[in-house]
């Protein structure tokens, strides 16, 4: 390999196929005058403009569609050439240097192209040489070069993630792993999970219990998962009437001195509060409009009177102290239902967490867009991340998820995508160049995951994701399945 | 090749794109105007006989310079249509390393087996040994496929003149004769020609007649000195299109056959532009590419440990921008 070209932070490296060299692959270009080593990664392979290249193609397609013969070379020069048609040019991304052993990112000097000699830096190496932030392993997988690689979970521990790539690629396989990874860790997860895919976490893949079982809890709205109205706080109450029943101001307004009104009497039950609708001096319309929020609180089956039967995220959190995993099964829970326990479950997070009643809760939320409201975007990556709640959105739609979530996002686990709107919106995150994005998520195969952030301290990382035996829920029903 | 081994080596700079170093076609010198000549245009009918046809050409490059010499390759190709079908085979590329001590002995080999002399001749200057060999290797070729072909049409490119180092006219009239006892042909096809009539290129006379066909110089004076045409000279406008060619046809041919067998090859051979496929083809299978150049440099500097060195560019030098065209 030979060093070529240097424009801006990108590198061009002459190589040839004997050099096996992939998309991903790190390469360590070593100046042994200044004692100094570049770190770079290659985003592309591609062919080297060879010249005179076009006649000999164009020589060999007359030769090969109507003209047969020998060739006499003795000499085999012909091998020479043809190494020298196949010769590829590598795109490099510079990523960091290695001086006196040490990683840093000072890239201001540039190699000699003459003396430098290059080779490849593997995954393993280049470990070897981040500093290590803490002692939580996450075992995700395995790296090209068959090594294990882990992420620690210092790494996050505050910070906001994305998990995303097309459908099938195994997003929420590695999502379940990170959530599994992290109850390993002792964390407290909350999994909102639209698809019921986290609900069997606690079996394995023969259908017995696993070491997760206790610590895996499923609550399934109107069924394992109801509160009443005393566990409810105003403001919460007032969120799911504006942001998920549409309930206009002026009605709010009147609610929210019925709630007053209930809250003096000590009557929180949804027969007083329809009762106070239907006394309340208000005007019709007024009345008709909470009439019709209070049906739909009443039949989305979430809320009780029976206190016994009621809820307390208290009691889970507190079982799972050592770590655990709330999962919200929010399948088959109709939008409007599911914006309801959001805003109830997000509420009573911030709330636990203000009141220092849980340390931190990692948030999991499949195809948040869903039920997530416009305004909690910002909220999560802004206020309920200083209260202790650290989001990893997960999503096979990039552009469902918001420009500034990706700028702001400290980690992301890229899986294939071809559609090329796609990769542009994930190449908007800041944390890697979009040429890196773009390139290499293309050409991933499925559960090989592009890694890029503090977890692998911005050097993007290919790994292909492990397998472990947990009952996976995630599967398509297929019609044909027993016609094979 | 082995004498160099270790030495450092220029690599020569390739303009791209453009082809090798050809043998020279028109060795012909430019004729003056001359009132004593006719013109004849034959018009020509494709004969459908399914005549095999065989081309030859080679190539030449310049590779690079080392400290004793210059190295060069050759590479020679033979194509031929029988049955519908082409077949070719190349050969080469062969590298050579001339120098001042090995250019003789090299330069005799090639004329032991084009010519089948077995007497020492003195060897061209170093700069000239590239084009000497290729030329000798044509002419080795040629013999080849003059042997082996049989009541077939045989292309050469270039002209039928003799007379010159790399042409003795001992050499392509024995050639000549042998292809003739063989039932064989041969059509020798020039791309350009310096002959005019009256002071207009030859091949610009045949503008106005409709192709397939021929255009027959009459009186053409036969020029003195060493220089021998051993053909007949025509222009050869064989399909529609701008192109036409001076092609020479073996004198000792009689003329009917002669023209029987461009008739035969009107017949047998796809012709585009008025040039034959199969020589168009010999053409690109022996012309060397940009990419074949850097391969043989690199073929040379592995097998042989040549470090490559950049000698500065004495033009560049001196001239700065304006320093352009060839070193020297």
């Amino acid at each position: 390999m030979r060093l070529y070209k240097k424009e801006g932070n990108t590198i061009q490296i002459l190589s040839f196929p004997s050099d096996n060299v992939e998309k991903g692959d790190y390469l360590l270009i070593e100046d042994p005058r200044v004692n100094k080593k570049l770190i770079t990664q290659v985003i592309d392979v591609q062919f080297a403009s060879v010249p005179g290249l076009l006649e000999e193609l164009l020589r060999d397609s007359t030769t090969e569609q109507s003209v047969h013969g020998e060739v006499f070379d003795p000499l085999e020069v012909s091998s020479h050439i043809n190494h020298i048609q196949d010769a590829w040019m590598l795109l490099c991304k510079i990523r960091g240097t290695i001086e006196n052993e040490k990683l840093g990112v000072n890239v201001s000097w540039l190699p000699s192209r003459s003396k430098s000699g290059i080779k490849k830096f593997s995954i393993p190496s280049l470990l070897t040489h981040m500093i290590n932030n803490g002692n939580l392993p996450i075992n995700i997988g395995e790296t090209k070069e068959e090594s294990r690689f882990t992420i620690n979970a210092h790494d996050l521990d505050g910070k906001l993630n994305i998990v995303t790539g097309k459908k099938g690629t195994g997003k929420s396989h590695l999502s379940k792993l990170l959530v599994l990874g992290l109850v390993d860790c002792g964390a407290t997860v909350v999994v909102l999970d639209l698809n019921g895919e986290y609900t069997n976490l606690g079996f394995s893949s023969n259908g017995e219990k696993n070491e997760y079982h206790d610590r895996v809890h499923v609550l399934t709205p109107g069924a394992s998962l109801k509160v009443s109205l005393a566990q409810m706080d105003l403001k919460v109450m007032l969120n799911i009437l504006v942001h998920a029943l549409n309930l206009p101001g002026t009605s709010t307004r009147e609610f929210r001195r019925i709630w007053r009104s209930l809250q003096q009497r000590r009557a929180f039950t949804l027969q007083e509060l329809g009762e106070a609708i239907r006394s309340w001096n208000c005007n019709s319309h007024v009345r008709d409009a909470l009439f019709s929020r209070y049906y739909s609180l009443l039949n989305s089956g979430f809320f009780t009177d029976n206190v016994a039967e009621a809820t307390t995220f208290e009691k889970f959190f507190e079982e799972i102290r050592k770590g655990g995993a709330l999962i919200l099964n929010l399948r088959d829970v109709s939008s409007v239902d599911r914006q309801i326990v959001v805003e109830y479950t997000l509420g009573k997070l911030v709330e636990l967490l203000s009141q220092w009643k849980i340390k931190a809760v990692f948030l999991f939320a499949e195809e948040a867009h869903l039920y997530l409201r416009e305004t909690y975007w910002d909220d999560i990556v802004t206020r309920m991340r200083h209260f202790g709640v650290f989001t990893t959105f997960v999503t096979n739609q990039p552009d469902t998820i918001r420009e500034n979530i990706y700028r702001q996002a400290d980690n992301i686990f890229l899986f294939n995508f071809t559609n090329e709107r796609d990769l542009e919106t994930v190449s908007r995150a800041a944390r890697v160049d979009s040429e890196t994005v773009k390139s290499i998520a293309q050409d991933l195969p499925p559960h090989y995951c592009l890694v890029l952030g503090k977890v692998v301290k911005d050097f993007p990382m290919v790994v292909e994701v492990r397998a472990f035996d947990v009952q996976t829920m995630g599967q398509t029903r297929l019609f044909f399945t027993d016609k094979n | 090749m082995k004498n160099m081994e270790g030495e450092y080596f220029q690599p020569n700079k390739i303009i791209f794109n453009q082809t090798a170093t050809e043998n020279f076609e028109d060795a012909t010198p430019v004729l003056g105007t001359h009132d004593s000549f006719t013109m004849e245009s034959i018009p020509l009918k494709p004969l459908l006989d399914d005549t095999p046809v065989a081309a030859i050409d080679i190539s030449s490059i310049k590779i690079g310079e080392t400290e004793t010499g210059v190295l060069c390759a050759i590479r020679g190709a033979i194509v031929w249509k029988k049955k519908n079908r082409y077949q070719y085979l190349r050969l080469g590329p062969f590298p050579f390393h001339l120098t001042e001590e090995n250019k003789k002995e090299i330069y005799n080999i090639f004329r032991r087996y084009s010519f089948k002399v077995s007497e020492y001749a003195s060897a061209p200057s170093l700069l000239n040994m590239q084009t000497r060999i290729g030329n000798l290797l044509e002419r080795w070729l040629q013999l080849g496929i003059s042997c082996s072909a049989y009541d077939s049409v045989i292309l050469w490119d270039g002209s039928l003149t003799a007379g010159t180092v790399d042409s003795p006219v001992n050499a392509i009239s024995q050639l000549l004769e042998i292809a003739r006892n063989r039932l064989n042909t041969i059509l020798a096809f020039s791309k350009t020609t310096n002959l005019r009539l009256l002071g207009y290129r030859l091949t610009d006379l045949v503008e106005k007649s409709d192709p397939p066909c021929l255009l027959q110089i009459n009186g053409f004076p036969i020029p003195s000195g060493p220089v021998f045409p051993l053909g007949n000279v025509y222009v050869a406008k064989l399909t529609h299109g701008i192109c036409s060619f001076r092609l020479d046809i073996d004198k000792k041919v009689p003329r009917e056959r002669g023209i029987e067998a461009v008739q035969k090859l009107l017949g047998s051979d796809l012709l585009i532009q008025s040039y034959p496929e199969t020589l168009r083809l010999a053409h690109i299978f022996s012309t060397f590419t940009a990419t074949e150049v850097i391969g043989i440099q690199r073929f040379i500097a592995q097998q042989y440990g040549l470090k490559i060195i950049a000698r500065p560019n004495v033009r560049r030098l001196l001239f700065g921008p304006f320093g352009k065209g060839s070193e020297g």
